[in-house]
This record gives structure tokens, sequence and C-alpha cells, in this order.
């Protein structure tokens, strides 16, 4: 009984957690207009039909943008704020420290309702790109952290003996620390990559025409329950989970060995 | 290549902390010089001042003869092997030599025929496309020697470079270094706080303590010979004898110790070293009877410690000879020959 009741409770909670997720792409195949029981299918008529939308196709492009491109950006300024702050020795560095990681606490609503006044007040207007600087708002805080937390004296005395044979300050980040932090530069990016791909709010406040993935689904569910959200959630869990094992085989592969 | 080196009045603080107190030294071109000392003692500051990784406060550092006190260790003639060998690990030992040649621009087949010919040199010519995870802490050290010797720099810094290695693979790059630096014929300035390995190395040991030097020279003048009570205390285990001055020489609990250089001080600090105790009365200077208190054996000495008659206080160390199990409660008649002793004034704490 008691060797069977840690298994009851592994399969518990996996029900929980994949139950939502099975159910969803379950339904994605329903042949008919209501995603609910019983199950009339398969058909891939749904996916069809999202493929065949222009909007949401035309989301989905914009979604992929403003998730690397933001996440490049929040990367690159936290890794060159973390190198700064982990080689030198600057006045008032706890406080700009704390400065840089504050905004992590701030609610998402609030950085974009900030950054909607701030937008619109200065004559801005709201726009994909401005989606983007949300985002590279949000995740530059927790690339920052998690760059930051992964310089250790090991690097130093690398970059220190680089310098020594004489490379110059650019060649020392791009031949010595960038490769030696890749693992959490990598983690740092994908990170961001998957909170921007999943951000609504800031989204949401601060595009108008071009809107991102969740922003158009958001819309689509205001007509009411359909297979199609289905099929895009479907989808969209596909890509996913087909990059998170593409990673997995090649970059963080290589870093276990 | 090769060059000398002078340190002319340097001091340097950090912050109130003084590091470095008026050193002046002078390094020949080829020498093999170990800087020697506890640690806190400025050893590895005065290292990082040669680098270039330190401005001192005061004072001027001479490589070759050109003026390079504050001259960036990129510009400098010298390349520095690190305690924690400070490898890039994302690159092959093969890059890693040849980062130094990258960096001065030289083409990609150049610098790997000159990457694997030194790489031949410490004995990792087979080993040319692995990463330095997979090496032992020797060979990892050796890898960090070849570095920065590609670069072919007048003078080699070595920061503690074998502290990290157990004791019989620290003997066998001991005699490596020594052969290679003569091989190449580079200065080879070494800083340790090991006086084993100082004497087992250097053509010349500086012997450092609080900021200064207190001394250098070979290592048996150093070690027989040492110009301070500090010197001779670290470079190996002493006695010491408390004396006073009194007409030609220093009244000791043994009896007046004839001494022509004895300090101007009223009191003296002798020192006597184990290996100078004799467990006979054939010596020049007599020390009356002794029991043995403890005794350990070495292997090629039998490690005593001794209660002399004439002062039971007094706890002398000796190394005698082996071939007889010496014991607790054993007595033995002691002497010295004069010349073996060492008169210095006291310390003042």
């Amino acid at each position: 009984m008691m060797r069977f009741l840690p298994w009851a409770y592994l399969i518990a909670a996996f029900v929980f957690i994949y139950l939502p997720v099975g159910v969803l792409v379950l339904f994605s195949f329903q042949e008919g207009t209501l995603p609910v029981p019983p199950f009339n299918g398969p058909s891939l008529q749904w996916y069809q039909t999202i493929l065949g939308d222009e909007d949401l196709m035309a989301a989905l492009r914009n979604s992929i943008l403003v998730a690397f491109g933001s996440s490049a950006v929040a990367v690159t300024l936290g890794f060159l704020a973390a190198y700064g702050l982990a080689r030198h020795v600057l006045p008032g560095s706890t406080l700009i420290r704390g400065l840089l990681i504050a905004p992590l606490t701030v609610s998402y609503l609030i950085v974009g309702l900030g950054l909607l006044i701030v937008l619109t007040r200065s004559g801005f207007g709201v726009s994909l790109w401005t989606a983007a600087i949300g985002h590279v708002v949000i995740n530059l805080p927790l690339a920052f952290a998690i760059i930051y937390a992964s310089m250790g004296a090991q690097q130093q005395n690398a970059e220190r003996a680089a310098r020594d044979l004489g490379a110059s300050e650019p060649k020392v980040i791009m031949l010595v620390t960038v490769p030696m932090l890749l693992p959490s530069i990598a983690a740092a990016f994908f990170l961001s990559v998957t909170l921007s791909w999943d951000e609504f709010i800031i989204s949401f406040l601060l595009t108008r025409f071009d809107v991102t993935l969740p922003v158009e689904i958001w819309s689509l569910l205001r007509s009411g329950l359909s297979p199609q959200l289905n099929a895009i959630g479907s989808f969209v869990f596909l890509i996913s989970v087909a990059v998170v094992l593409l990673l997995e085989l090649t970059i963080f592969r290589k870093g276990r060995q | 290549m090769t060059a000398s080196v002078t340190f002319s009045g340097l001091n340097h603080w950090f912050g109130q902390f003084q590091a470095l107190s008026g050193i002046d030294l002078q390094i020949e071109a080829g020498e093999y010089v170990t800087l020697l000392g506890p640690s806190g003692c400025g050893k590895t500051t005065l290292l990082s001042i040669l680098g270039g990784f330190l401005e001192p406060t005061e004072g001027r550092v001479l490589i070759g003869g050109q003026d390079l006190t504050r001259v960036a260790p990129v510009k400098r003639p010298t390349t520095t092997v690190f305690q924690d060998y400070a490898l890039f690990p994302h690159m092959s030992l093969r890059d890693n030599v040849g980062f130094g040649l990258r960096m001065s621009g030289m083409g990609r087949k150049a610098r790997h025929a000159r990457a694997e010919q030194m790489l031949d040199l410490v004995g990792l010519k087979d080993a040319a496309l692995k990463r330095p995870h997979a090496l032992s802490g020797g060979q990892r050290q050796r890898v960090a020697l070849a570095r920065a010797l590609a670069v072919n720099p007048d003078v080699l810094l070595l920061d503690e470079p074998l502290g990290a290695l157990d004791l019989k693979l620290r003997r066998s790059m001991q005699d490596e270094l020594k052969s290679i630096q003569q091989q190449i014929g580079t200065t080879f300035v070494h800083v340790t706080h090991d006086q084993e390995e100082a004497m087992a190395i250097a053509d010349r040991i500086v012997v450092m303590s609080r900021g200064r030097i207190e001394d250098h020279g070979t290592p048996d003048r150093v070690y027989r010979h040492p110009a301070t009570l500090f010197t001779a205390d670290f470079m190996g285990e002493n006695n010491h004898i408390e004396g006073v001055k009194s007409g030609a020489g220093v009244e000791t609990p043994f009896g007046l110790l004839p001494a022509q250089n004895a300090p101007a001080s009223a009191a003296a600090a002798i020192c006597l070293r184990p290996e100078d105790i004799r467990a006979d009365d054939q010596g020049s200077f007599p020390m009356g009877q002794a029991t043995v208190t403890a005794a350990a054996f070495f292997g090629t000495y039998c490690r005593a410690h001794l209660s002399p008659a004439c002062a039971p206080d007094l706890n002398l160390t000796a190394y005698l000879a082996p071939d007889r199990a010496w014991a607790q409660g054993d007595v033995l008649s002691l002497s010295a020959d004069v010349e073996n002793f060492r008169l210095f004034e006291p310390e003042t704490p």
C-alpha cells in the first residue's frame, strides 16, 4: 500500500498538469464547431482554417519577431551590465544593481500602463516596436540577474590571462568571456524568448494594428469557443516542444559532457 | 628572448596598508629567481607590479633597461603562469597555446605549428586537440606554461604555479621547470611560499616579509648564512638560544660562545640548525649532556627533541643519525661547531 501511494501521487500530479493540454490537443481534431465532448473526428479542418488565416499567420510572425528581437536586445544589454558591474568597481554599484533588478517586482500591468502613457504622450504612438520595447523592459532584469550570477573568479582569471597574452578588451569579451558564459547567456535568451512569446498584457496595451499571437487569440476568443483556438494552441505547443527537443539535442547536450 | 629586471624604490599601499616598502632589486637576464615568503609578505603584489596588473604607488620598474612602470600588461614583454592555470576551457590545447600568437596577428598555420612545438616542449604534443578539462592538474600546468612561453616573453612570471599539485608531482614539475628555463634562457620570476621549492629551482632566492626584502642570494648562502633572523627561521627549522654579549663573545647557557660578528645589541638571538647539533663531544663547542624527550624516525635522519642538562627548559631539535633507534629518556652528549652558530639581534615585535 505504502509503495503504491507515491506512484498514485506522481500519476495524479502529471494528469493534473497534462490533462488540459491533452484535451486541448484532442479537440483541435474535432469535426464540428464546438470543442466539447462528444469527440467526432479526427479531422484536420481547423488546422486548414488557421494556416489559411492571414491575420493569424501575421500575428505568429510578429510574435516570433518580437520574441527573438527583444530577447537578443535584453540579453545583450543584460550581459554588458553584468560584465561592467562584475568587473569594475563603480560608485554606487549596489544601488545600480538594485535598480536593474527592481523591475522584476513590478507587475506587467503597471509596466505596460507606464510605457503606454509615456509613449502616447511623447507622440511615439504604439506599434510592434513598442511591444518589443516593453518586452526588453521586463526581460532585461532577468537576463542581467542570470548572467551576473554566473560570473565568477574563473572567468575573471581567464580574462586576465587573455589580457596578459595581448588581447584587447573587445577580444577578451568576444573570445573568452562570452564563450565561457555561453550556457547562462543561452539560458537567459531562451527564458526571455519564452516569456515574451507568452506575454499578453504589455502586448495588448502597446500594439494596435500589428499584434502578437496572444493578442490575436484573445480577440478570437471574444467571438466564443471554437476548435480553431484548440488548433492554434496545439500548433504553438508543437513548435515549443520541437524547439525544446532541438535545444536539448544540440546546445545543452554539449554543456553536459 | 630574455631581459633583466630592475625594481627601484618601490612602495605600494592598499589604502592604509603598506604592501611593499622600499623594494630595490636587480634581476639579471636569464636568471631563475624565486620570491619567497609567507602569505601577505608582498611577493604576489611585487609580481603583479612586474606583470603590469598593478601600478606601484611609488618607484620604477625597468625591464631590459626600459622604464615600463605604467605600461599595461598587453604591451609588456612579460607573460604569466597563474596558480589556477586560467586556461580557456572552450578551446583546444592548441588554441590555448596559440592564443597569444593569434592576438599578435600570426596566421593560422604558423600559429598551429608554433603551438604544437610548444606543446612538444612540455610533453603534450599528442593531446593538442583535447580540451583542458580532459587533463590532470599537472598537465594543465604544463599547458599554462606552454601558452605563456609561446609568445617568446623576455620575462616569465610564475605565480605559485605548483601550489595545487601533490608533492611527488610538484618535485618532478620543479625539475622540469628548471630544465625548460635552462633550455630557453628566459628570465623566470617564480613566487612561492615553499622554501624547499625555492631551493630546488632557484639560481637566487629573494626572501620577503612584511613588504620588505629580508635577504637575497643563492640557496645555500641564504640557508647557511641568512642575513636576518626572519630568513634564518623561514628557510628551515632552527633552534633558538638566548645569549648576552660578554667581552669576546656571547654568554649562553652552554658557556661562552666566541663570536666575531656579535650584534650591536646587548642581547643576542642565536640560531643553530638541527643538523648541526652533533651527538658526540667532538665539536668545537661542547654543549654537555642532554636527555631525549621525544624522537621520530624520518628515514634519512631521526628528529629528536632534547632537553640539555644545563638548561632543562630549552627544547632543542636535532637531526640525529638514523643508525640507532633513539628513544625517550636516552642520554647523550652534545656539541656543535662554533662556525655553525648564527647570531642576530633579537626581533622586536
